[in-house]
C-alpha cells in the first residue's frame, strides 16, 4: 500500500515536470520567432522604396523644367522598386493571420498604385520629350522666320511689320503657356496661331517652310503642355508614398500587437519556469534526503560486510587448524599404521617362537631320557647280580635292548630339540630383523644410497608378510636384472609397502579365485625404473580412476585417504610418477611407479 | 596611386596637387575625367556566373528550341552582323516571315522593356514569348523542357548550375543571364564619352552637337542611346498616311488598347545603329539616311541643312561597339 502510493506520487511528480518543460519549450518556441529583425528588415525595404520614390518624383520634376535630357534616372527607380517590391512579397513579416488579407490588400493596392504612376511616368516622359524639344526650338524657330524678314528690303518690310510682331508675340504667349498653362492663354495662341496662317498667305513663298514649322511646333506645344501638366498633377496624385506609409502603419501596427503577445508570452514563461524552478527544488531537496537513506543503509551494509569477512576469517583460521590437526592426525595414524604392521610381523613370528618354545617344552616334558631313569632304577636295583640279572632275567634280558632302542630315540629327540632351537633363534632373529627395518626407516631420511631393488621390495615383502599368509596370499616376482640404483629408500620403500598392502587389500573379499600378487620390477627405455604391483581384486571404477591419487580419498571404511596420495606425492619427490590402471570393477589393478633410473655404479 | 615623398604631417599643396597630378596621369594616360553629357557610356559587362553564361550561350545556338528544330536565337539575332537579322523581316519556323523587324539583341538587357511595343518588362518573359510565338518559334514550353531533357549534356549542364535542373524558368533565366552579356562596349563614342575627346573627328564632334541641337536627344539619350521610353511614331507628322496600314503599326495600343498609345513604340536604342539596317518595326528605311530623314520629318518637324544631317549620319557611326573583342 505505502509502495504504490510512493509510486503513484513519483509518477505524478515526473509528468508534472515534463508537463511543465513542454509548456516552456513550446512557450518559448512561440516566442522566439525573430519578429522584431523581421518587421526591421521589411519596414527598411520599405523605407528604400519611399526614398527611391522620392528620388523618382525628383527626377520627374528635374525632366519637367528640363534640367535634364537624360531619362535613365526615370527608369532605374523604378526597376529597384520592383526589385524591392519583390523582396518585401517574399518577406515572412507578417504576424497575425486574422490580418492577413488586410496585409495582403495593402500590398496589391501598393502595387497598383506603383504601376499606375510607372505608366504615367512613361506617358510623361514620351510627353514631355516632344514638349521640351519644341520649347527649346521655338525662338530658333521664330528667330529663322525674323531672319527671313530681315532678308527683305524695307519695301517688302513695312507691310508685313505687323506679321513679325504677330509672331513674336505667339512666341512669347508660347512661352508664357509654358509656363502658365491657362485655358485664356491657350486661347490667344489659338488664336495667334490662326492670324500665323492667314499671314502666311501674305507672306513670301521663302517664308511658308519657317512659318509652317513655326506653327506646327506651337500647335504641339499647345497640345502637350496642358498633357504634362496634367500628367505631372496625376502623377503627384497617385498614392504611391501614402501606400507605403500604410504598409509601415501596418507593420507597426502588428509589430506592437505581436510585442503584446511576445509580452504575454514571456509573462507565461516566468511564470512557468518559476513552478518549474520550484518543482526542480522539491525534487532536489527529495533527492538528497534519498541519498541520506541510501549512505545509511549503505553503511550498516559495510558493517555487516565487515563484520562478515571477520568471520570468515575466524571461519578460515579454524578449517585451517582443523586441517593440520587432521594432517597431524593423520599422519600419526600413518605412523600407528606402521607400528601395528610391525606389531603385526613381531607377533606373527612371535606365535612362532611360542609354538617353538611350546613344542620343546613338550618334547622335554615327554622325553625319553625318562625311560633312561626308569632302566637306571632297575639296574640299580641288581647291583650285584648285574650279569645275572642282565642275562637271565626276563626283564633283566630286555634292558640293553631298550637301552639301544632309548639311545637312538634320545639321539631323535635331541636333533629334533635342536632343530627347534634353531627355528626358534630365526624367529627371534626374525623380530630382530623386523625391528631393526622398522628403526631403520623410522627416521626421515631423504639421502640418496645405493640400493638393490629387489632386496628392498623383499623387505617390504616381509613387512607385510605376516598379514598376506594370514590372507593366503600368492606371492610372484618377476624381478628383471636390474642395476643398483640411487634412491631414496625410505620413499621407496613407503611406496611399496603401501601398493603391497593396498593389493592384500583389494583382495580381501576375493573367493572366487586364488589371491595373487604380481611384483615386476624392469627398466624401460634404458633410463626408468619401472616397479609395478598387480593384483587380481576388485579393481578400480573408471569414475574413481582420476580421484584415487586425491587426498581423502578412500573406499575402506576405516582408511584414511592418505596411502596413494603420499605415495604419489613421494613418486613426484622422486621425480618420478605414480599411476594406476584398471580393467574396471572386479578386474583387478595395476599400479605402476616410475622413477629416473640412476645408476649407482656409472654416472647419476 | 603614387604617394607623395613627405614626412609633415600635413602635405603641402604643392606636394598634394602634384600626386593628383601624377595619380591621375597614371590611371588615364589620354585624358581627363569623363564628360557630363545625356549620352552615358555603357557599363561594363556584368560579371555573372561562367556555368550559366556557357549554357545560356549553348541554348541560344539551340534550335531545339524551335518546334520543328530550325530555328534558333541565333538564326534571328546574328551575333557577327549586329544582333539581328539581315532580312527585313526574319523567317518563322514555318519559313514565313514575320510582322516586325527583329531588332538587335546587343545591349537589349539595357532596355527599359522588351519589343518593339514594350509589352513585357524582363528578357525572360522576351524568352518565354519567342519560343511560344506561333510566326516565331512555335513550340511550347513543355515540348522545349522535355527535348532539352533528352538530351544528357544539357542535363549535366543544368543539374550543374540549377538545382532543380531543366524547367522552363531555367531555360529563360539562363538565357537572359547570357543576354546581359551581350554588351558592346568600345564605341568610338563611348570611348570620347569616358574622356578620350581625340578619338572624334571634328565632324563627328559636329555631328553630335547637331544631335543634341535638332532635339533627337529628346528621345534617344541615357546610356542605351535610347531604349528608356515610348514615343509615339509620328509627332509632328503622320508617318502612317498614304501607308499600307499595318496592325502591327498600332504599336503599343496593342497592348494598352489606349487611345494615347496608338503608333506609340519603345524608342530604340541607337547603339550600332549603322549595322542594322533596315531600319522601323516594319523596316521601311532601307538606309540610315532614309532612317534620318524621316525622323528630321516626322519626329522633329523640322528641315536640316544637308551638312548637318551628313555630320549626324558620321556621329550615328561612331556608336558601333565591339562584341568579343573585334567591332560590329
Amino acid at each position: 500500500m505505502r509502495l504504490s502510493r510512493h509510486y503513484v506520487i513519483q509518477l505524478l511528480l515526473g509528468t508534472a515536470t515534463l508537463l511543465l518543460a513542454s509548456i516552456l519549450v513550446f512557450l518559448y518556441i512561440k516566442s522566439s520567432t525573430d519578429q522584431t529583425s523581421r518587421y526591421t528588415e521589411s519596414r527598411d525595404l520599405i523605407r528604400q522604396m519611399q526614398q527611391l520614390n522620392a528620388q523618382w518624383d525628383s527626377e520627374v520634376l528635374k525632366a519637367r523644367i528640363a534640367l535634364t535630357h537624360n531619362y535613365d534616372p526615370l527608369v532605374t527607380p523604378l526597376t529597384q522598386i520592383t526589385r524591392i517590391w519583390e523582396e518585401l512579397r517574399q518577406h515572412e513579416s507578417y504576424h497575425a493571420p486574422k490580418d492577413l488579407p488586410g496585409w495582403q490588400a495593402s500590398l496589391d493596392a501598393g502595387q497598383a498604385a506603383i504601376q499606375d504612376k510607372a505608366r504615367l511616368v512613361d506617358q510623361f516622359k514620351s510627353h514631355n520629350a516632344v514638349l521640351r524639344n519644341s520649347l527649346a526650338f521655338l525662338p530658333t524657330a521664330e528667330n529663322d522666320i525674323q531672319a527671313a524678314f530681315t532678308r527683305l528690303d524695307d519695301e517688302q518690310r513695312l507691310p508685313l511689320q505687323s506679321v513679325a510682331t504677330d509672331t513674336y508675340d505667339l512666341l512669347l504667349s508660347s512661352m508664357e503657356f509654358a509656363q502658365v498653362a491657362s485655358d485664356d492663354r491657350a486661347a490667344e495662341i489659338l488664336l495667334g496661331l490662326n492670324l500665323l496662317a492667314v499671314n502666311k498667305e501674305r507672306l513670301p513663298a521663302d517664308f511658308h517652310l519657317p512659318v509652317e514649322i513655326l506653327s506646327n511646333h506651337v500647335a504641339l506645344i499647345l497640345r502637350e503642355q496642358p498633357l504634362v501638366n496634367t500628367l505631372l498633377e496625376r502623377i503627384a496624385a497617385v498614392p504611391v508614398a501614402e501606400r507605403l506609409d500604410e504598409l509601415t502603419t501596418h507593420l507597426n501596427q502588428d509589430q506592437q500587437a505581436a510585442d503584446l503577445i511576445d509580452q504575454k508570452y514571456h509573462n507565461y514563461l516566468l511564470v512557468f519556469s518559476t513552478l518549474l524552478v520550484a518543482l526542480l527544488l522539491y525534487l532536489a531537496i527529495r533527492l538528497l534526503r534519498s541519498f541520506t537513506v541510501i549512505n545509511r543503509v549503505n553503511r550498516a551494509l559495510h558493517t555487516a560486510n565487515a563484520s562478515l569477512e571477520q568471520r570468515v576469517e575466524k571461519r578460515t583460521r579454524q578449517l585451517r587448524d582443523a586441517q593440520s590437526e587432521l594432517l597431524d592426525s593423520a599422519r600419526q595414524a600413518g605412523m600407528a599404521e606402521i607400528a601395528t604392521n610391525v606389531l603385526h610381523n613381531v607377533g606373527n613370528v612371535l606365535n612362532s617362537v611360542n609354538i617353538s618354545a611350546d613344542l620343546v617344552a613338550r618334547k622335554l616334558r615327554t622325553s625319553k631320557a625318562l625311560g633312561l631313569g626308569k632302566a637306571m632304577q632297575l639296574i640299580n636295583e641288581h647291583p650285584d647280580d648285574l650279569g645275572t640279572y642282565l642275562r637271565e632275567d626276563e626283564k633283566g634280558k630286555l634292558l640293553p635292548g631298550y637301552l639301544n632302542q632309548l639311545v637312538e630315540a634320545i639321539a631323535v629327540e635331541q636333533q629334533g630339540l635342536t632343530d627347534e632351537l634353531a627355528q626358534l633363534s630365526k624367529s627371534v632373529d626374525h623380530i630382530k630383523d623386523i625391528v631393526s627395518t622398522q628403526q631403520s626407516y623410522a627416521g626421515v631420511s631423504s639421502v640418496l644410497e645405493p640400493l638393490q631393488v629387489s632386496a628392498l621390495m623383499d623387505d617390504a615383502l616381509r613387512m607385510n608378510s605376516g598379514a598376506l599368509n594370514r590372507h593366503h596370499v600368492t606371492v610372484v616376482k618377476e624381478y628383471a636384472d636390474v642395476p643398483q640404483i640411487m634412491a631414496d629408500k625410505h620413499r621407496l620403500l613407503l611406496i611399496m609397502v603401501n601398493l603391497i598392502s593396498n593389493a592384500k587389500y583389494a583382495m580381501s573379499n576375493l573367493t572366487d579365485r586364488p589371491r595373487q600378487i604380481t611384483l615386476s620390477i624392469q627398466t624401460v627405455e634404458d633410463n626408468i625404473l619401472q616397479i609395478s604391483v598387480k593384483d587380481e581384486g576388485e579393481g578400480i571404477p573408471a569414475e574413481n580412476m582420476t580421484r584415487i591419487f586425491t587426498h581423502g580419498f578412500t573406499t575402506r571404511k576405516e582408511g584414511h585417504g592418505f596411502g596413494l596420495h603420499s605415495c604419489a606425492l613421494a613418486a613426484i619427490e622422486m621425480n618420478g610418477r605414480l599411476t594406476a590402471y584398471s580393467d574396471g570393477p572386479g578386474k583387478g589393478a595395476l599400479f605402476t611407479l616410475q622413477i629416473p633410473l640412476n645408476d649407482a655404479a656409472g654416472p647419476a | 596611386m603614387i604617394r607623395p615623398l613627405t614626412r609633415s604631417p600635413r602635405p603641402s599643396p604643392w606636394a598634394l596637387g602634384l600626386a593628383v597630378a601624377l595619380g591621375v596621369g597614371a590611371a588615364l594616360p589620354a585624358v581627363a575625367a569623363p564628360l557630363d553629357e545625356p549620352l552615358k557610356p555603357l557599363p561594363p559587362v556584368p560579371l555573372l556566373d561562367a556555368a550559366t553564361v556557357e549554357l545560356g550561350r549553348q541554348l541560344f545556338n539551340e534550335k531545339r528550341l524551335s518546334v520543328n528544330d530550325s530555328l534558333s536565337c541565333a538564326s534571328c539575332h546574328q551575333l557577327a552582323t549586329g544582333g539581328g537579322d539581315d532580312k527585313p523581316f526574319s523567317l518563322g519556323f514555318d519559313g514565313k516571315p514575320v510582322k516586325l523587324n527583329t531588332p538587335t539583341v546587343f545591349n537589349a538587357s539595357l532596355n527599359f522593356k522588351q519589343f518593339w511595343d514594350g509589352r513585357v518588362d524582363t528578357l525572360e518573359a522576351q524568352i518565354e514569348q519567342v519560343v511560344i510565338s506561333p510566326v516565331e518559334m512555335g513550340s511550347d514550353w513543355k515540348t522545349v523542357v522535355d527535348n532539352l531533357t533528352a538530351m544528357p549534356q544539357y542535363q549535366a549542364a543544368f543539374s550543374q548550375v540549377y538545382p532543380d535542373g531543366v524547367t522552363a524558368a531555367n531555360v529563360q533565366n539562363a538565357l537572359a543571364t547570357y543576354e546581359r552579356t551581350l554588351l558592346t562596349p568600345n564605341s568610338r563614342f563611348d570611348q570620347y564619352l569616358l574622356g578620350n575627346t581625340d578619338i572624334l573627328t571634328i565632324e563627328e564632334k559636329y555631328g553630335y552637337q547637331r544631335f543634341k541641337e535638332y532635339g533627337c536627344i529628346a528621345c534617344h539619350q541615357g546610356m542605351n542611346i535610347g531604349g528608356n521610353m515610348f514615343q509615339k511614331f509620328g509627332v509632328m507628322d503622320d508617318y502612317f498616311k498614304g501607308r499600307t496600314p499595318a496592325e502591327t503599326d498600332l504599336g503599343r495600343y496593342l497592348v494598352t488598347h489606349d487611345e494615347e498609345d496608338r503608333n506609340v513604340f519603345k524608342v530604340p536604342s541607337l547603339r550600332n545603329v549603322a549595322v542594322t539596317a533596315p531600319y522601323f518595326h516594319n523596316a521601311s528605311a532601307k538606309t540610315l539616311e532614309e532612317a534620318v530623314d524621316v525622323m528630321f520629318r516626322f519626329q522633329l518637324g523640322r528641315v536640316p541643312s544637308a551638312e548637318d544631317k551628313d555630320q549626324i549620319i558620321k556621329f550615328l557611326k561612331t556608336l558601333t561597339g565591339q562584341w568579343a573583342g573585334k567591332p560590329l
